[in-house]
């Protein structure tokens, strides 16, 4: 890309960067024999498995994320399969993410290998195009790629982020938006699936220009409530700021297993290395939660969350399993087929604790301990990375413990 | 059976025996009232197997009968009704219920297998003026808990010796002990009474002019007008409150009741989610500070001019907790002393009546 940095932008400017196959990535970083070859990140193909991530070598056979395994399997059989190492991954991606907030604070993290920034000119002091190659300079020194997007809203700079992959920048300059979506096909708008494609192509609708040329009273009428917002954005207009982890509003991650899961031991296992997670997390933003939400996916994809509200907040795991493993057993027994679980907290507010008459509220009495005991285990892993200490009951478990975990 | 009874007294009657009838229904009978017309008498009765209530009321008796009714039902009907008289008839399998033009036709069940009043023969009975005990029992009941884990906490203490009538109630995060003398009273008494049936028993002696309390080895029997109320008395022994409330105080402020109450409720509108209440003495400027915070909503502060001696301090308390102290608090003027942070505060009247509210206080961090 050749952009010259000396054209001025005006206005707000939002990046998107986006990992290039990113845990395919780091396995060829960490193995240099898979270096140039095909690799596939996911599940066993003789089981029921999905790709996770497959390297470009991979991508060139027609193989894509979320595919399930056995057909990546025959599209590419020479590939080189190999298991996730999600800890590792979570290393990388807290690297990565320690450069883009060298940059500026304002980083919003959407997934474990995505991230919005704002680097509107005069909040950073430098031109935006710069700080984007910057950023794609010092991702190579970790021995990884990144492409990157920019535009005036996050619709533009997510589309042109996935524009010119791998390794690439693309920019839309402000004023130009419309010109770049108008002929892309309507599937790239973040927000409109199979079935919204199909919608609009019935109504002869099939690249972003025609779905901008809609007035709202139609888009209604074509795409329910949502229309209006779509054609929009379709335009180029998206006012969602960028939201840095300042104050969130909630602070959760899930696990997706690699094979549905129907044993009471493991679902409670991952539950109890998610909800020391998020603790973890909790603590590390000074929040305590008083609300906890387990949600679960079953093998045919309905996705219930339960929700409940404790008296007192609190950032300890030993408050919140308990909790946590009673909206499980509501909603969930052993047998059903499990294909994800996640544990999620928000409504916060600073600790307090009701204290009780007549002393024996062993709970409150032994809260100073335990917090201490969370905090001494967060220095450890500060100090030592995430896998040098564990709850017994997280321990043995290649699942969810730590960052194993997707945050959501 | 067949009678004839005032709208109005049928309507007083049935509202005390509500209070017996069982929600349950796996025991369809405990829903029903009993109806038992004799001698120009009706009397009705109620149980839900932990509480028994049986009333009465002059009616005319055209023909002696018991019958169990619906007593939702009935009492809903009964309501409906215009002021006059209104006549209940027993017919197959049911009751008719008139009333000038009105008529109802309900279901019954057989009055033989209503269960028994039961027949509590107290040691002795002691006999308090109405108005001291439903005073007493409001004071109290806030304190009581409903947490059914800690089943002795959910009742009230009752205590009478020495002529002074004593009522005790904790959920383990406040107590309230509140002490009245009562004159020309003998004798003693002892018992912890579900807090759901003292409450009600003071509500419905409330237009009587005393109410007698007797205690069984399992119950407890409470008698006033033509009612008698019987509970089951909560096993077990009451905590050792007198070792809980504070011999001394660092700390002791004094400021007008009502003013207290309202910056109390003013402030709470910002500490949602029980979130906590502070409180700051300052000593030296006579100031008494609230505040109250809550993530994402806002933040409230006042401050009150107070009487104070002792020590600056500074700790945070449930905000429903001390405005339930408050408010059941009585005179002009009220006392919160404070021993430290993490002690119990202690709300006392300064009428000189023995009112004792302890409240621990929340932690913070």
């Amino acid at each position: 890309m050749s952009e010259p940095t000396e054209r001025l932008w005006t206005g707000r400017a939002v990046a998107h960067m986006d990992m290039d196959a990113f845990f395919a990535a780091v396995e060829q970083l960490d193995d240099p024999e898979l270096r140039g070859k095909a690799v596939i990140v996911g599940g066993d193909p003789t089981k029921r498995g999905v790709v996770s991530t497959c390297s470009y070598e991979a991508r060139a056979f027609g193989v894509r994320s979320a595919m399930p395994s056995a057909q990546a399997k025959r599209l590419c059989p020479d590939a080189v399969w190999v298991t996730s190492h999600f800890g590792r991954y979570g290393e990388m991606s807290r690297a990565v993410r320690a450069i883009l907030e060298t940059y500026t604070p304002h980083v919003e993290p959407t997934s474990i290998d995505e991230a919005y920034l704002d680097i509107t000119p005069g909040t950073t002091g430098e031109h935006p195009l710069s700080i984007a190659r910057r950023i794609q300079a010092e991702v190579d020194t970790l021995g990884l790629s990144c492409s990157i997007g920019l535009g005036s809203c996050k619709t533009i700079a997510k589309i042109a982020s996935d524009h010119k992959k791998p390794h690439g920048i693309t920019v839309v300059w402000p004023g130009e938006e419309a010109e770049f979506l108008a002929a892309l096909p309507v599937r790239v708008l973040p927000g409109v699936g199979a079935r919204t494609a199909t919608q609009l192509a019935r109504v002869g609708i099939r690249r972003l220009g025609e779905l901008a040329a809609l007035d709202d009273a139609t888009a209604r009428d074509f795409l329910s409530r949502y229309g209006p917002d779509l054609t929009a954005r379709a335009r180029g207009i998206d006012p969602r700021p960028v939201h840095y982890e300042r104050d969130p509003k909630s602070v959760s991650n899930e696990h997706t297993f690699a094979t549905d899961v129907r044993e009471r031991a493991e679902v409670e296992r991952a539950l109890s290395g998610l909800v020391s997670h998020v603790a973890e997390r909790l603590r590390k933003s000074g929040l305590a939660a008083r609300t906890f939400t387990v949600k679960l996916r079953y093998a045919d994809f309905t996705t219930p969350t339960i929700r409940r509200t404790v008296d007192v907040a609190t950032d300890l795991p030993e408050e919140m399993l308990p909790v946590a493993i009673e909206l499980l057993r509501q909603s969930w027994s052993p047998g059903a087929g499990l294909r994800l679980i996640g544990f999620g907290t928000s409504g916060f507010e600073e600790t307090a604790v009701q204290l009780d008459l007549f002393g024996g509220d062993k709970a409150a009495d032994e809260r100073p301990k335990r917090k201490a005991l969370a905090e001494g285990v967060d220095a450890v892993k500060a100090r030592f990375g995430d896998g040098a200490i564990s709850r017994g009951i997280s321990s043995r478990h290649e699942g969810p413990a730590g960052p194993d975990t997707q945050p959501s | 059976m067949k009678v004839s009874i005032a709208r109005a007294e049928l309507l007083e009657t049935l509202s005390i025996v509500s209070k017996g009838l069982s929600s349950r229904t796996t025991l369809p009978i405990l829903s029903g009232v009993l109806l038992s017309a004799q001698n120009n008498e009706l009397g009705l009765n109620s149980t839900d197997l932990e509480i028994s209530i049986k009333t009465a009321s002059k009616a005319r008796t055209e023909e002696a009968g018991s019958v169990v009714v619906p007593g939702k039902l009935i009492t809903d009907i009964v309501r409906s009704l215009p002021e006059a008289a209104v006549s209940i008839e027993t017919v197959q399998g049911g009751a008719t219920i008139s009333c000038g033009q009105s008529s109802f036709t309900v279901k019954t069940l057989s009055a033989e297998d209503f269960p028994k009043f039961p027949d509590v023969v107290p040691a002795n009975t002691i006999t308090l003026p109405a108005d001291v005990f439903a005073g007493v029992v409001h004071q109290v009941s806030r304190a009581v808990s409903r947490d059914e884990t800690r089943p002795i906490l959910t009742g009230v203490l009752v205590v009478v010796e020495e002529g002074i009538l004593r009522m005790v109630a904790t959920d383990s995060y406040r107590l309230c002990v509140r002490e009245v003398p009562v004159e020309g009273i003998t004798g003693t008494l002892e018992a912890v009474v579900p807090g759901r049936a003292i409450e009600d028993v003071a509500r419905l002696a409330a237009s009587s002019e005393t109410v007698k309390i007797g205690v069984s080895e399992n119950q407890v029997i409470f008698s006033f007008g033509s009612t008698t109320f019987i509970s089951r008395r909560i096993e077990g022994a009451f905590p050792n409150y007198r070792q809980l409330i504070p011999k001394d105080q660092q700390t002791r402020i004094t400021l007008g009741r009502q003013e207290f109450m309202e910056a109390v409720k003013r402030v709470s509108l910002m500490a949602q989610h029980s979130a906590p209440l502070r409180l700051k003495v300052a000593v030296e400027d006579r100031l008494l500070t609230l505040s109250a915070q809550t993530q994402d909503i806002g933040e409230a502060v006042e401050s009150l001019e107070i009487e104070v001696t002792g020590e600056d301090v500074e700790m945070a308390f449930n905000h429903a907790y001390l405005m339930d102290g408050i408010s059941v608090s009585e005179g002009d003027k009220i006392a919160l002393e404070i021993v430290s942070p993490l002690k119990p505060g202690v709300l006392k009247n300064e009428t000189g009546e023995e009112f004792t509210y302890l409240l621990m206080p929340v932690r913070l961090g």
